[in-house]
């Protein structure tokens, strides 16, 4: 019982790091029709920031908690106005080699400026060591994780549901030429759309950065797993998102603690079970 | 084709290069070519390789050349593929006209470009891939390796874990040929020198790149085995000890060993998060050679990059000295002879006097092993005791190698 409990803790801390990645990933989707492949560069950078806030200047890791999003929200803001909006009508391909590259730049410049030495941030002593709960030791950086994730995914459903800025990307999700008959500026809703997207991964990277190993290419991993979050959850489903990110969390969390012989290819069994059961993901809706 | 076409321009070039400039080509650089990983995952271990390399041709240029040339390198990126690795080794060769190769950290780097050596008939030594494979079964006479293997690294941590008293052993380690092949030897080795030891039949061995451990630290400490031996490395050994710490890992009754836990970028990283009182191992350590080279090297590296080598460094400085050895003892730069200067050969590193053993060309080295101690003078955690095996009592006899070269 104690070691299922212990999996079910860790399942949810990776799942709801996974959300926090993967989300971005989907709202971009969502809305733009890009697939970001740069987006495990833009959690990296905001580990990064944290890092350089937190330790190099030592402010703060609370002040680098804010700092990091906000900081990568405005790299994307430019990398939107420099490169993206001119491919948003051309085939799906040329996003995907275009954010390659993108992810290519940003790994080489993070080298550039921060080296290839390994980092690592440590967490505020408010969140350090372990607590008992449920009849078993608790990480409390865990916790925190757990309850970050669902302030940003709470907070996320309120603004797509209840505020008009919320409501404007919707809508220019749905249908671009009668968002913009209606008067809505659609390029800068886009801009804004791309640089939510990013600033909730740097905000990921930043919750991520006391627990991970902080080195070029550390967005590799994680943009793989989130990749399959969205296959699993279904691509633009923001309940989706939620609900992948929870069973790729299970699936690592429970699958490593009891199936440890399969933890490499359980994560693509998931994925191709849920694709076979269905094939649009847990929540997506058919598009055709 | 395009070789058919270049090689006789190419002389034509040399020739014509050489009538003009008959005292110049005196000075020709003699040219190194070098592969490491130096993007992405691990380009740690590129960068470490470029600062020894750097660093030795540097001092030797400063001091004369050899043969009065001085030292020139080039580097490529294998990318951690073996593929992109063998097409750098031919550009390296046939269009930069290499003299010399040196490289490869990865293992499954090593596997495919070994073989392919011979058909570029250039002298490679291996600086950092540890594979028994790559001076064993794929094992030839243009393949050198003056690092610590698998075998040697893994003998060490055997006779650590047969001293530590502690009879059932269980593993965590990266899952692909490293980890499997180091948990394969300890197993061998101990089993040898402690007939009561026990292995788990349920090891863990995450992916390589695994960011969350948790699952594997909870299923050792639920399993209580008396010994855990750790062969995981880099930034996936810092995620690891950080998150064993947070469960009470290192607190537990069991003896920790871990194989590359010496590492200074492991060190480094965790700086006071490293527990002390486990014991670890490394391929060099900057503090467990008590010789005149060593002392100028850490002393020369520390005043470049304000941080002790760690033993990729060692590995890459000490591969360039290799090269000046070897064309001293040949007096000439002819792959061939170098080839065959280096079979035997025993030369002056920063690790004590280091030989190519005839028949397989493994460099008859040792690890270093110790317990983690806390040290007042120093940000990273100290080897206190520390002991460095004699080679002869890790290497492996050429009979169990798979590989004759001839003696």
């Amino acid at each position: 019982m104690e070691s299922f409990i212990a999996a079910l803790m860790n399942s949810l801390a990776l799942g709801m790091l996974l959300f926090l990645i993967a989300i971005g990933l989907n709202i971009i989707f969502g809305v733009l029709n890009i697939i970001n492949f740069a987006h495990g560069a833009l959690y990296m950078l905001g580990a990064y920031i944290t890092y350089t806030v937190a330790v190099l200047t030592g402010v703060s890791f609370w002040i680098a908690l804010f700092a990091a999003p906000l900081i990568v929200a405005a790299i994307a803001v430019v990398i939107e106005r420099v490169m993206l909006h001119r491919i948003y009508d051309r085939p799906i391909t040329d996003s995907l080699l275009l954010t390659f590259a993108l992810l290519l730049i940003i790994d080489e410049t993070v080298r550039w400026i921060w080296g290839s030495t390994i980092h690592v941030v440590d967490p505020p002593v408010s969140l350090s060591g372990t607590v008992r709960l449920l009849g078993v030791q608790q990480p409390i950086y865990g916790l925190f994780v757990i309850a970050m994730g669902l302030i940003v995914g709470l907070g996320l459903w309120g603004f797509f549901s209840g505020t008009r800025a919320g409501k404007v990307m919707r809508a220019a999700a749905i249908d671009r030429k009668m968002s913009r008959l209606v008067g809505i500026d659609v390029p800068l809703v886009f801009t804004g759309v791309f640089a939510l997207g990013a600033g909730i991964a740097g905000f990921g990277g930043a919750i991520a950065a006391p627990i991970r190993a902080i080195s070029p290419a550390m967005g590799g991993n994680i943009i793989v797993e989130s990749f399959i979050v969205v296959v699993i959850g279904g691509l633009g489903s923001f309940p989706g998102a939620f609900l992948g990110a929870l069973v790729l969390g299970a699936i690592n969390g429970f699958g490593s603690r009891y199936l440890p012989d399969l933890n490499l290819v359980m994560p693509f069994l998931g994925m191709a079970l849920v694709l076979l059961l269905k094939p649009h993901g847990l929540m997506g809706r058919s598009t055709s | 084709m395009s070789i058919r076409i270049t090689k006789p321009l190419g002389a034509a070039l040399v020739g014509a290069g050489m009538t003009l400039s008959a005292t110049a080509s005196a000075q020709e650089p003699i040219q190194i070519g070098a592969i490491y990983i130096l993007s992405g995952v691990g380009s740690t271990y590129g960068e470490f390789a470029q600062n020894g390399a750097n660093l030795a041709i540097d001092e030797i240029n400063e001091d004369g050349g050899v043969l009065d040339r001085p030292l020139e390198i080039t580097f490529e990126d294998s990318q951690l593929e073996a593929q992109t690795a063998i097409q750098a080794m031919r550009k390296l060769v046939y269009q930069d006209g290499v003299d010399v190769l040196m490289g490869l950290d990865s293992s499954g780097v090593a596997t495919g470009v070994v073989p392919v050596v011979p058909e570029v008939e250039t002298p490679f030594i291996i600086t950092h891939a540890a594979t028994p494979d790559a001076t064993g079964k794929l094992c030839n006479q243009w393949t050198y390796r003056n690092s610590v293997n698998i075998p040697q690294n893994i003998k060490g941590a055997a006779i650590m874990a047969e001293e530590s008293g502690a009879n059932s052993w269980t593993t965590v380690g990266p899952d692909y040929a490293f980890g499997h092949q180091s948990w394969e030897y300890f197993q061998r080795y101990l089993g040898e020198l402690n007939p009561d030891a026990t292995f788990s039949d349920e090891p863990s061995f995450p992916a390589f790149g695994t960011e969350d451990f948790t699952p594997f630290i909870n299923t050792v400490m639920s399993a209580q085995p008396d010994g855990v031996f750790l062969s995981i490395w880099g930034s996936d050994l810092v995620n690891f000890t950080r998150q064993a710490n947070d469960l009470g890992f290192f607190d537990e009754d069991f003896e920790v060993l871990m194989s590359l836990g010496a590492a200074t970028e492991v060190l480094s990283a965790l700086g006071e998060q490293m527990p002390t009182g486990i014991t670890v191992g490394t391929r060099y350590w900057y503090g467990a050679y008590d010789n005149e080279m060593n002392k100028a090297f850490v002393e020369a590296y520390r005043e470049r990059h304000e941080t002790p080598p760690s033993y990729n460094a060692q590995n890459a400085y000490s591969a360039v000295y290799a090269y000046k050895a070897a064309i001293e003892k040949a007096g000439e730069v002819d792959k061939v002879a170098i080839r065959d200067a280096l079979k035997g050969m025993s030369y002056q590193a920063p690790m004590g006097e280091v030989r190519f053993r005839e028949g397989d060309n493994q460099a008859l080295v040792a690890p270093t092993y110790g317990t983690t101690a806390e040290d007042p003078d120093s940000e990273l955690r100290m080897l206190d005791p520390q002991r460095t095996f004699a080679a002869e009592d890790v290497t492996p006899p050429l009979s169990e190698t798979g590989c004759n070269l001839g003696g």
